[in-house]
Protein backbone atom coordinates (compact mmCIF):
# COMPACT_ATOMS: atom_id res chain seq x y z
CA UNK A 1 0.00 0.00 0.00
CA UNK A 2 2.58 2.38 1.42
CA UNK A 3 4.56 1.52 -2.14
CA UNK A 4 1.10 2.56 -3.92
CA UNK A 5 0.75 5.90 -2.79
CA UNK A 6 4.99 6.59 -2.72
CA UNK A 7 4.70 5.87 -6.70
CA UNK A 8 1.95 7.73 -6.90
CA UNK A 9 3.32 10.50 -5.45
CA UNK A 10 6.07 10.32 -7.63
CA UNK A 11 4.14 9.54 -10.88
CA UNK A 12 2.75 13.39 -10.27
CA UNK A 13 6.05 14.82 -9.26
CA UNK A 14 7.30 13.46 -12.38
CA UNK A 15 4.34 14.86 -14.18
CA UNK A 16 4.74 18.45 -12.81
CA UNK A 17 8.66 18.60 -13.89
CA UNK A 18 7.08 17.33 -17.47
CA UNK A 19 4.30 20.18 -17.39
CA UNK A 20 6.90 22.91 -16.99
CA UNK A 21 9.04 21.06 -20.30
CA UNK A 22 5.92 20.98 -22.00
CA UNK A 23 4.11 24.63 -21.67
CA UNK A 24 7.67 25.62 -22.54
CA UNK A 25 7.11 23.50 -25.65
CA UNK A 26 3.95 24.31 -26.49
CA UNK A 27 4.79 28.21 -25.87
CA UNK A 28 7.72 28.32 -28.55
CA UNK A 29 5.45 26.22 -31.27
CA UNK A 30 3.22 29.17 -30.64
CA UNK A 31 5.63 31.63 -31.33
CA UNK A 32 6.89 29.90 -34.34
CA UNK A 33 3.59 29.75 -35.52
CA UNK A 34 3.46 33.32 -35.22
CA UNK A 35 6.21 34.14 -36.78
CA UNK A 36 5.42 32.40 -39.97
CA UNK A 37 2.10 33.95 -39.50
CA UNK A 38 3.90 37.24 -39.72
CA UNK A 39 6.25 36.33 -42.67
CA UNK A 40 3.37 35.46 -44.89
CA UNK A 41 1.69 39.07 -43.82
CA UNK A 42 5.02 40.78 -44.46
CA UNK A 43 4.88 39.11 -48.19
CA UNK A 44 1.29 39.87 -48.51
CA UNK A 45 1.70 43.38 -47.92
CA UNK A 46 4.80 43.87 -49.79
CA UNK A 47 3.01 42.26 -52.77
CA UNK A 48 0.12 44.57 -52.17
CA UNK A 49 2.03 47.75 -51.73
CA UNK A 50 4.26 46.54 -54.87
CA UNK A 51 7.75 47.14 -52.53
CA UNK A 52 9.64 44.04 -53.13
CA UNK A 53 12.37 44.86 -50.86
CA UNK A 54 10.47 45.40 -48.29
CA UNK A 55 9.16 41.89 -48.61
CA UNK A 56 12.69 39.99 -48.83
CA UNK A 57 14.17 41.84 -45.80
CA UNK A 58 11.06 42.02 -43.95
CA UNK A 59 10.46 38.10 -44.84
CA UNK A 60 13.61 36.76 -43.44
CA UNK A 61 14.26 37.89 -40.48
CA UNK A 62 10.84 36.37 -38.96
CA UNK A 63 11.52 33.73 -40.71
CA UNK A 64 15.43 32.70 -39.73
CA UNK A 65 14.25 33.28 -35.89
CA UNK A 66 11.22 30.76 -36.40
CA UNK A 67 13.56 28.13 -37.79
CA UNK A 68 15.69 28.59 -35.60
CA UNK A 69 13.39 28.08 -32.70
CA UNK A 70 11.43 25.65 -34.38
CA UNK A 71 14.69 23.27 -35.07
CA UNK A 72 16.18 23.76 -31.45
CA UNK A 73 12.66 23.44 -29.60
CA UNK A 74 11.82 20.31 -31.62
CA UNK A 75 14.82 18.53 -29.84
CA UNK A 76 13.73 19.11 -26.61
CA UNK A 77 10.30 18.12 -27.48
CA UNK A 78 12.06 14.51 -28.65
CA UNK A 79 13.43 14.32 -25.37
CA UNK A 80 10.14 15.71 -23.53
CA UNK A 81 8.65 12.64 -25.63
CA UNK A 82 10.87 9.98 -24.63
CA UNK A 83 11.06 11.42 -21.15
CA UNK A 84 7.22 11.17 -21.15
CA UNK A 85 6.82 7.51 -22.41
CA UNK A 86 9.39 5.75 -20.11
CA UNK A 87 8.63 7.77 -16.80
CA UNK A 88 4.81 8.43 -17.49
CA UNK A 89 3.32 5.58 -19.68
CA UNK A 90 6.50 3.33 -17.86
CA UNK A 91 5.45 3.70 -14.63
CA UNK A 92 1.39 3.34 -15.32
CA UNK A 93 1.83 -0.03 -17.19
CA UNK A 94 2.95 -1.34 -13.74
CA UNK A 95 -0.73 -0.34 -12.58
CA UNK A 96 -1.66 -3.38 -14.79
CA UNK A 97 1.11 -5.72 -14.53
CA UNK A 98 4.16 -5.42 -12.63
CA UNK A 99 6.40 -6.88 -15.37
CA UNK A 100 5.17 -4.65 -18.55
CA UNK A 101 7.81 -2.82 -19.66
CA UNK A 102 7.89 0.03 -22.48
CA UNK A 103 11.09 0.58 -24.83
CA UNK A 104 9.53 3.75 -26.39
CA UNK A 105 12.69 3.62 -29.56
CA UNK A 106 12.06 -0.02 -30.37
CA UNK A 107 9.13 -2.08 -31.53
CA UNK A 108 8.56 -5.24 -34.02
CA UNK A 109 11.61 -5.25 -36.44
CA UNK A 110 11.01 -5.74 -40.07
CA UNK A 111 12.18 -8.90 -40.51
CA UNK A 112 10.15 -10.19 -37.97
CA UNK A 113 6.84 -7.99 -39.42
CA UNK A 114 7.54 -10.33 -43.34
CA UNK A 115 8.73 -13.21 -40.95
CA UNK A 116 4.93 -13.58 -39.04
CA UNK A 117 3.09 -13.71 -42.58
CA UNK A 118 0.40 -11.56 -41.58
CA UNK A 119 0.57 -9.93 -44.73
CA UNK A 120 1.83 -11.32 -48.02
CA UNK A 121 3.13 -7.56 -49.44
CA UNK A 122 6.78 -6.72 -48.49
CA UNK A 123 7.12 -3.38 -46.91
CA UNK A 124 9.16 -0.33 -49.05
CA UNK A 125 8.70 1.94 -45.88
CA UNK A 126 8.92 0.45 -42.39
CA UNK A 127 8.19 2.57 -38.58
CA UNK A 128 7.72 0.72 -36.02
CA UNK A 129 7.87 2.12 -31.85
CA UNK A 130 6.82 2.12 -28.25
CA UNK A 131 7.82 -1.68 -27.70
CA UNK A 132 5.91 -3.02 -24.80
CA UNK A 133 6.89 -6.28 -23.21
CA UNK A 134 5.59 -8.19 -20.13
CA UNK A 135 4.73 -11.70 -18.78
CA UNK A 136 1.11 -12.86 -17.85
CA UNK A 137 1.67 -15.87 -15.88
CA UNK A 138 3.28 -18.35 -17.73
CA UNK A 139 3.35 -16.84 -21.05
CA UNK A 140 5.35 -13.88 -22.43
CA UNK A 141 3.95 -11.28 -24.80
CA UNK A 142 4.97 -7.96 -26.58
CA UNK A 143 3.50 -5.46 -28.66
CA UNK A 144 4.47 -2.49 -30.91
CA UNK A 145 3.11 0.23 -33.01
CA UNK A 146 3.79 -0.74 -36.99
CA UNK A 147 3.45 1.22 -40.15
CA UNK A 148 4.07 -0.41 -43.39
CA UNK A 149 3.73 0.65 -46.43
CA UNK A 150 4.60 -0.14 -50.29
CA UNK A 151 5.12 1.98 -53.26
CA UNK A 152 4.45 1.70 -56.81
CA UNK A 153 5.43 4.02 -59.12
CA UNK A 154 3.87 5.14 -62.08
CA UNK A 155 5.25 6.89 -65.47
CA UNK A 156 3.91 10.67 -66.37
CA UNK A 157 5.01 13.23 -68.69
CA UNK A 158 6.55 14.86 -65.48
CA UNK A 159 8.87 12.08 -64.52
CA UNK A 160 7.97 8.95 -62.24
CA UNK A 161 5.43 9.42 -60.08
CA UNK A 162 5.48 7.75 -56.68
CA UNK A 163 2.75 6.67 -54.46
CA UNK A 164 2.78 5.03 -50.85
CA UNK A 165 0.00 2.85 -50.02
CA UNK A 166 -0.20 0.89 -46.40
CA UNK A 167 -0.38 -2.68 -45.83
CA UNK A 168 -0.88 -2.23 -42.05
CA UNK A 169 -1.10 0.70 -39.65
CA UNK A 170 -2.07 -0.32 -35.81
CA UNK A 171 -0.70 -2.75 -33.17
CA UNK A 172 1.03 -5.79 -33.94
CA UNK A 173 0.52 -8.01 -30.73
CA UNK A 174 3.02 -11.35 -30.54
CA UNK A 175 2.91 -14.07 -27.69
CA UNK A 176 4.47 -17.41 -27.12
CA UNK A 177 1.96 -19.91 -27.73
CA UNK A 178 0.72 -23.00 -25.57
CA UNK A 179 1.14 -25.88 -28.30
CA UNK A 180 3.77 -27.58 -30.56
CA UNK A 181 3.77 -27.09 -33.94
CA UNK A 182 6.07 -26.88 -36.92
CA UNK A 183 4.37 -25.53 -40.05
CA UNK A 184 2.98 -22.07 -40.13
CA UNK A 185 -1.03 -21.37 -39.69
CA UNK A 186 -2.39 -18.21 -41.14
CA UNK A 187 -5.99 -16.47 -40.69
CA UNK A 188 -6.44 -13.71 -42.61
CA UNK A 189 -9.63 -11.71 -43.08
CA UNK A 190 -12.12 -13.20 -45.85
CA UNK A 191 -12.28 -10.37 -48.64
CA UNK A 192 -13.63 -10.46 -51.68
CA UNK A 193 -9.71 -11.35 -53.46
CA UNK A 194 -8.93 -13.84 -50.69
CA UNK A 195 -12.45 -15.84 -51.16
CA UNK A 196 -11.79 -15.91 -54.83
CA UNK A 197 -8.64 -17.18 -54.48
CA UNK A 198 -9.69 -19.72 -52.06
CA UNK A 199 -12.14 -21.06 -54.50
CA UNK A 200 -9.87 -21.34 -57.45
CA UNK A 201 -7.09 -23.27 -55.02
CA UNK A 202 -9.59 -25.40 -53.50
CA UNK A 203 -11.41 -26.19 -56.77
CA UNK A 204 -9.31 -26.11 -59.46
CA UNK A 205 -5.51 -25.39 -58.76
CA UNK A 206 -3.63 -24.70 -55.88
CA UNK A 207 -0.23 -22.43 -56.26
CA UNK A 208 2.92 -23.89 -54.05
CA UNK A 209 1.94 -26.39 -50.86
CA UNK A 210 -0.32 -23.88 -48.65
CA UNK A 211 -3.75 -24.79 -48.83
CA UNK A 212 -6.90 -23.24 -47.73
CA UNK A 213 -7.97 -25.01 -44.81
CA UNK A 214 -12.15 -25.05 -44.56
CA UNK A 215 -13.10 -25.24 -41.06
CA UNK A 216 -16.31 -26.28 -39.17
CA UNK A 217 -17.17 -23.37 -37.99
CA UNK A 218 -18.98 -21.39 -40.12
CA UNK A 219 -18.78 -18.01 -38.87
CA UNK A 220 -15.47 -18.48 -38.53
CA UNK A 221 -15.06 -19.77 -42.05
CA UNK A 222 -16.91 -17.06 -42.87
CA UNK A 223 -14.93 -13.68 -41.22
CA UNK A 224 -11.65 -15.59 -42.06
CA UNK A 225 -9.65 -17.16 -44.63
CA UNK A 226 -7.13 -19.99 -43.26
CA UNK A 227 -4.24 -20.68 -44.97
CA UNK A 228 -1.80 -23.57 -43.79
CA UNK A 229 0.47 -26.40 -45.10
CA UNK A 230 -0.83 -29.19 -42.88
CA UNK A 231 -4.62 -29.49 -42.32
CA UNK A 232 -4.33 -31.28 -39.15
CA UNK A 233 -1.55 -28.81 -37.53
CA UNK A 234 -4.11 -25.96 -38.64
CA UNK A 235 -7.33 -27.59 -37.14
CA UNK A 236 -4.74 -28.55 -33.75
CA UNK A 237 -4.09 -24.99 -33.39
CA UNK A 238 -7.62 -23.42 -34.40
CA UNK A 239 -9.48 -26.14 -32.06
CA UNK A 240 -13.51 -25.50 -31.53
CA UNK A 241 -12.89 -23.11 -27.90
CA UNK A 242 -9.97 -21.35 -30.20
CA UNK A 243 -12.17 -20.33 -32.96
CA UNK A 244 -14.90 -18.81 -30.35
CA UNK A 245 -12.27 -17.26 -28.72
CA UNK A 246 -11.01 -15.78 -31.89
CA UNK A 247 -13.97 -14.66 -32.83
CA UNK A 248 -14.82 -13.10 -29.61
CA UNK A 249 -11.90 -10.98 -29.79
CA UNK A 250 -12.72 -10.14 -33.26
CA UNK A 251 -16.04 -8.72 -32.01
CA UNK A 252 -14.24 -6.42 -29.72
CA UNK A 253 -11.70 -4.99 -32.72
CA UNK A 254 -12.97 -2.24 -34.78
CA UNK A 255 -11.60 -3.76 -37.83
CA UNK A 256 -11.28 -7.48 -38.55
CA UNK A 257 -8.02 -8.58 -37.06
CA UNK A 258 -5.09 -11.16 -38.55
CA UNK A 259 -3.90 -13.67 -37.04
CA UNK A 260 -0.39 -16.18 -37.08
CA UNK A 261 1.17 -19.14 -35.60
CA UNK A 262 4.44 -19.30 -36.88
CA UNK A 263 7.76 -20.51 -35.07
CA UNK A 264 5.82 -21.32 -31.98
CA UNK A 265 4.56 -18.23 -31.90
CA UNK A 266 1.27 -16.50 -32.47
CA UNK A 267 1.21 -12.82 -33.91
CA UNK A 268 -2.60 -10.81 -34.07
CA UNK A 269 -2.58 -7.28 -36.22
CA UNK A 270 -4.96 -4.99 -35.00
CA UNK A 271 -5.81 -2.30 -37.76
CA UNK A 272 -5.52 1.04 -35.57
CA UNK A 273 -5.25 4.62 -36.77
CA UNK A 274 -4.47 6.13 -33.03
CA UNK A 275 -1.30 6.93 -32.70
CA UNK A 276 -0.87 5.80 -28.95
CA UNK A 277 1.48 6.86 -26.09
CA UNK A 278 2.00 10.27 -27.55
CA UNK A 279 2.32 13.23 -24.80
CA UNK A 280 -0.12 15.94 -25.24
CA UNK A 281 1.66 18.88 -26.19
CA UNK A 282 -1.29 22.01 -26.62
CA UNK A 283 -3.03 20.15 -23.56
CA UNK A 284 -2.40 19.64 -20.08
CA UNK A 285 -0.36 17.24 -18.73
CA UNK A 286 -2.29 17.54 -15.30
CA UNK A 287 -5.72 16.36 -17.21
CA UNK A 288 -7.20 13.20 -14.98
CA UNK A 289 -7.76 11.18 -18.07
CA UNK A 290 -4.26 11.67 -19.38
CA UNK A 291 -4.04 7.49 -19.69
CA UNK A 292 -7.34 6.04 -20.06
CA UNK A 293 -7.45 5.83 -23.73
CA UNK A 294 -3.63 4.50 -23.58
CA UNK A 295 -4.18 2.41 -20.45
CA UNK A 296 -7.24 0.56 -21.83
CA UNK A 297 -5.62 -0.54 -24.76
CA UNK A 298 -2.58 -1.92 -23.18
CA UNK A 299 -5.06 -4.15 -20.99
CA UNK A 300 -6.89 -4.93 -23.97
CA UNK A 301 -3.35 -6.45 -25.34
CA UNK A 302 -2.74 -7.84 -21.76
CA UNK A 303 -6.16 -9.81 -21.66
CA UNK A 304 -5.43 -11.32 -24.71
CA UNK A 305 -3.60 -14.19 -23.19
CA UNK A 306 -6.45 -15.02 -20.94
CA UNK A 307 -8.84 -14.48 -23.38
CA UNK A 308 -7.27 -16.91 -25.81
CA UNK A 309 -6.30 -18.99 -22.82
CA UNK A 310 -2.55 -18.90 -23.59
CA UNK A 311 -1.60 -20.11 -20.05
CA UNK A 312 -3.09 -23.63 -20.05
CA UNK A 313 0.40 -25.61 -20.04
CA UNK A 314 -1.16 -28.87 -21.00
CA UNK A 315 0.66 -30.05 -24.23
CA UNK A 316 3.85 -30.87 -23.92
CA UNK A 317 5.18 -27.25 -24.20
CA UNK A 318 6.83 -25.21 -21.29
CA UNK B 1 -15.63 -26.78 -87.82
CA UNK B 2 -12.75 -24.95 -86.31
CA UNK B 3 -15.91 -24.08 -83.28
CA UNK B 4 -16.59 -27.64 -82.77
CA UNK B 5 -13.13 -28.80 -82.25
CA UNK B 6 -12.73 -25.90 -79.72
CA UNK B 7 -15.53 -26.77 -77.90
CA UNK B 8 -14.34 -30.24 -78.09
CA UNK B 9 -10.94 -29.62 -76.72
CA UNK B 10 -12.85 -27.15 -74.06
CA UNK B 11 -14.80 -30.09 -72.87
CA UNK B 12 -12.08 -32.44 -72.90
CA UNK B 13 -10.00 -30.08 -70.26
CA UNK B 14 -12.82 -29.25 -68.10
CA UNK B 15 -13.48 -33.07 -68.28
CA UNK B 16 -9.84 -33.89 -66.90
CA UNK B 17 -9.82 -31.15 -64.45
CA UNK B 18 -13.07 -32.82 -63.12
CA UNK B 19 -11.84 -35.97 -62.98
CA UNK B 20 -8.31 -34.84 -61.32
CA UNK B 21 -10.45 -33.05 -58.56
CA UNK B 22 -12.38 -36.16 -58.13
CA UNK B 23 -9.53 -38.45 -57.80
CA UNK B 24 -7.05 -35.44 -55.52
CA UNK B 25 -10.52 -35.51 -53.13
CA UNK B 26 -10.85 -39.36 -52.83
CA UNK B 27 -7.06 -39.40 -51.83
CA UNK B 28 -7.41 -36.41 -49.61
CA UNK B 29 -9.87 -38.92 -47.78
CA UNK B 30 -8.15 -41.92 -47.61
CA UNK B 31 -4.83 -39.61 -46.64
CA UNK B 32 -6.53 -38.19 -43.83
CA UNK B 33 -7.81 -41.49 -42.65
CA UNK B 34 -4.20 -42.46 -42.09
CA UNK B 35 -3.64 -39.53 -40.41
CA UNK B 36 -5.88 -40.53 -37.88
CA UNK B 37 -4.60 -44.12 -37.79
CA UNK B 38 -0.79 -42.43 -37.04
CA UNK B 39 -2.62 -40.65 -34.06
CA UNK B 40 -3.57 -43.47 -32.55
CA UNK B 41 -0.90 -45.64 -33.09
CA UNK B 42 0.80 -42.79 -31.09
CA UNK B 43 -1.61 -43.21 -28.24
CA UNK B 44 -1.47 -46.65 -28.22
CA UNK B 45 2.59 -46.54 -27.86
CA UNK B 46 1.83 -44.56 -24.67
CA UNK B 47 -0.15 -46.57 -22.52
CA UNK B 48 3.07 -49.13 -21.53
CA UNK B 49 4.90 -46.43 -20.18
CA UNK B 50 1.59 -44.84 -18.57
CA UNK B 51 0.70 -48.32 -16.85
CA UNK B 52 4.28 -49.13 -15.64
CA UNK B 53 4.44 -45.56 -13.92
CA UNK B 54 0.92 -45.66 -12.31
CA UNK B 55 1.84 -49.60 -11.41
CA UNK B 56 4.75 -48.40 -9.27
CA UNK B 57 2.35 -45.99 -7.24
CA UNK B 58 -0.46 -47.90 -6.26
CA UNK B 59 -1.64 -50.87 -5.59
CA UNK B 60 -5.56 -50.69 -5.71
CA UNK B 61 -6.04 -49.53 -9.47
CA UNK B 62 -5.12 -53.13 -10.39
CA UNK B 63 -8.14 -53.82 -12.37
CA UNK B 64 -8.12 -50.40 -14.33
CA UNK B 65 -4.62 -51.24 -15.47
CA UNK B 66 -5.32 -54.48 -16.27
CA UNK B 67 -8.21 -53.38 -18.57
CA UNK B 68 -6.39 -50.93 -19.90
CA UNK B 69 -3.91 -52.91 -21.19
CA UNK B 70 -6.26 -55.26 -22.76
CA UNK B 71 -7.77 -52.89 -24.44
CA UNK B 72 -4.81 -51.61 -25.96
CA UNK B 73 -3.42 -55.41 -26.79
CA UNK B 74 -6.85 -55.39 -28.91
CA UNK B 75 -6.44 -52.60 -30.53
CA UNK B 76 -2.96 -52.96 -31.66
CA UNK B 77 -3.57 -56.43 -32.63
CA UNK B 78 -4.07 -55.52 -36.28
CA UNK B 79 -7.34 -57.18 -38.40
CA UNK B 80 -9.63 -54.38 -37.08
CA UNK B 81 -12.44 -52.26 -39.21
CA UNK B 82 -11.49 -48.60 -38.69
CA UNK B 83 -14.90 -47.96 -37.09
CA UNK B 84 -13.80 -51.11 -34.59
CA UNK B 85 -10.56 -49.26 -33.76
CA UNK B 86 -12.14 -46.16 -32.90
CA UNK B 87 -14.59 -47.90 -30.68
CA UNK B 88 -11.58 -49.36 -28.59
CA UNK B 89 -10.08 -46.04 -28.59
CA UNK B 90 -13.28 -44.42 -27.16
CA UNK B 91 -13.31 -47.01 -24.50
CA UNK B 92 -9.73 -46.48 -24.14
CA UNK B 93 -10.27 -42.79 -23.45
CA UNK B 94 -12.45 -43.19 -20.76
CA UNK B 95 -10.34 -45.49 -19.22
CA UNK B 96 -7.62 -43.25 -19.16
CA UNK B 97 -9.38 -40.65 -18.17
CA UNK B 98 -10.86 -42.72 -15.26
CA UNK B 99 -7.12 -43.41 -14.41
CA UNK B 100 -6.38 -39.99 -14.25
CA UNK B 101 -8.86 -38.37 -11.75
CA UNK B 102 -8.04 -41.73 -9.59
CA UNK B 103 -4.57 -39.89 -9.66
CA UNK B 104 -5.83 -37.74 -7.41
CA UNK B 105 -5.51 -40.16 -4.35
CA UNK B 106 -2.12 -40.99 -4.83
CA UNK B 107 0.04 -37.34 -4.33
CA UNK B 108 3.69 -39.60 -4.81
CA UNK B 109 2.03 -40.34 -8.62
CA UNK B 110 0.63 -37.22 -9.08
CA UNK B 111 4.28 -35.29 -8.33
CA UNK B 112 6.30 -37.68 -10.36
CA UNK B 113 7.38 -35.54 -13.69
CA UNK B 114 7.38 -38.98 -15.50
CA UNK B 115 3.68 -39.02 -15.00
CA UNK B 116 3.33 -35.70 -15.89
CA UNK B 117 4.93 -35.64 -19.06
CA UNK B 118 2.68 -38.68 -19.96
CA UNK B 119 -0.20 -36.84 -18.87
CA UNK B 120 0.63 -34.00 -20.76
CA UNK B 121 1.64 -36.18 -24.25
CA UNK B 122 -1.85 -38.04 -23.61
CA UNK B 123 -3.64 -34.91 -23.77
CA UNK B 124 -1.58 -34.07 -26.41
CA UNK B 125 -2.62 -36.58 -28.48
CA UNK B 126 -5.96 -36.51 -27.49
CA UNK B 127 -6.13 -32.94 -29.15
CA UNK B 128 -4.12 -34.34 -32.24
CA UNK B 129 -6.52 -37.16 -33.25
CA UNK B 130 -9.42 -34.65 -32.53
CA UNK B 131 -8.05 -32.46 -35.31
CA UNK B 132 -7.10 -35.25 -37.54
CA UNK B 133 -10.90 -36.50 -36.83
CA UNK B 134 -12.34 -32.88 -37.95
CA UNK B 135 -9.88 -33.10 -40.87
CA UNK B 136 -11.00 -36.44 -42.20
CA UNK B 137 -14.59 -34.99 -41.54
CA UNK B 138 -13.55 -32.11 -43.32
CA UNK B 139 -11.98 -34.07 -46.46
CA UNK B 140 -15.12 -36.60 -46.94
CA UNK B 141 -17.89 -33.51 -46.86
CA UNK B 142 -15.62 -31.91 -49.40
CA UNK B 143 -15.89 -35.22 -51.43
CA UNK B 144 -19.41 -35.81 -50.89
CA UNK B 145 -19.84 -32.49 -51.46
CA UNK B 146 -17.46 -33.04 -55.28
CA UNK B 147 -19.58 -36.57 -56.30
CA UNK B 148 -23.27 -35.81 -55.23
CA UNK B 149 -23.27 -31.99 -57.17
CA UNK B 150 -23.55 -31.36 -61.21
CA UNK B 151 -21.04 -32.33 -63.25
CA UNK B 152 -19.49 -34.13 -60.49
CA UNK B 153 -21.97 -37.00 -60.02
CA UNK B 154 -21.73 -38.07 -63.66
CA UNK B 155 -17.93 -38.79 -63.13
CA UNK B 156 -18.69 -40.35 -60.09
CA UNK B 157 -21.17 -42.68 -61.16
CA UNK B 158 -18.45 -43.65 -63.87
CA UNK B 159 -15.58 -44.39 -61.39
CA UNK B 160 -18.18 -45.96 -59.00
CA UNK B 161 -17.33 -43.49 -56.09
CA UNK B 162 -20.13 -43.46 -53.26
CA UNK B 163 -20.88 -41.39 -50.60
CA UNK B 164 -18.35 -41.68 -47.62
CA UNK B 165 -19.76 -41.39 -43.66
CA UNK B 166 -18.13 -38.83 -41.44
CA UNK B 167 -17.12 -39.53 -38.36
CA UNK B 168 -19.68 -38.99 -35.52
CA UNK B 169 -18.44 -37.66 -31.94
CA UNK B 170 -18.35 -39.74 -29.52
CA UNK B 171 -21.89 -39.76 -27.40
CA UNK B 172 -19.58 -39.25 -24.18
CA UNK B 173 -17.58 -36.14 -25.78
CA UNK B 174 -20.68 -34.44 -26.71
CA UNK B 175 -21.57 -34.08 -23.12
CA UNK B 176 -20.63 -31.39 -21.11
CA UNK B 177 -18.05 -32.30 -18.53
CA UNK B 178 -19.12 -32.35 -14.99
CA UNK B 179 -16.77 -32.24 -11.90
CA UNK B 180 -19.34 -33.86 -10.02
CA UNK B 181 -19.51 -36.64 -12.42
CA UNK B 182 -16.41 -37.18 -12.23
CA UNK B 183 -15.48 -37.67 -8.82
CA UNK B 184 -18.40 -39.95 -8.17
CA UNK B 185 -16.49 -42.52 -10.36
Amino acid sequence: MDSEINSKVNLQEILNTLEVDRKKIAETYQTCYILAGLTILILIISIFIRFPALGVFGCLVPLIIGIVMYFRIDDEAKKYKSSYKINVVGAALKSINETLAITPLSGLPEYEFVSSELFTTEPDRYKTQDLITGTADKTSFWFAEVHAEYKTETQTKNGTRTEWHTIFEGIIFAADFNKNFNVSTVVRPKSFGASLGAWFSKNVFSFGNTEVVQLENTEFDNKFVTYSKNQIEARYILTPAMMERILALNNKSDETISISFIHSKMYIAFPLSNNYFEPPIHSSLLAPDLLTEDLSIVQFMHDIVHELDLNTRIWGKE
Amino acid sequence: MIVIIGLFVFLFIIGIVIYNSLIGKRNQVTNAFSAIDVMLKKRFDLIPNLVEVVKQYTNYEQSTLTKIVELRAKATSGNLTQEEKANLDTELSSAVKGLMVTVENYPDLKANTNFLNLQTTWTESEEQIAAARRTYNSAVTDYNNAIMMFPGNMFAGMLGYTKIEVLATPEEERKNISAKELFNN
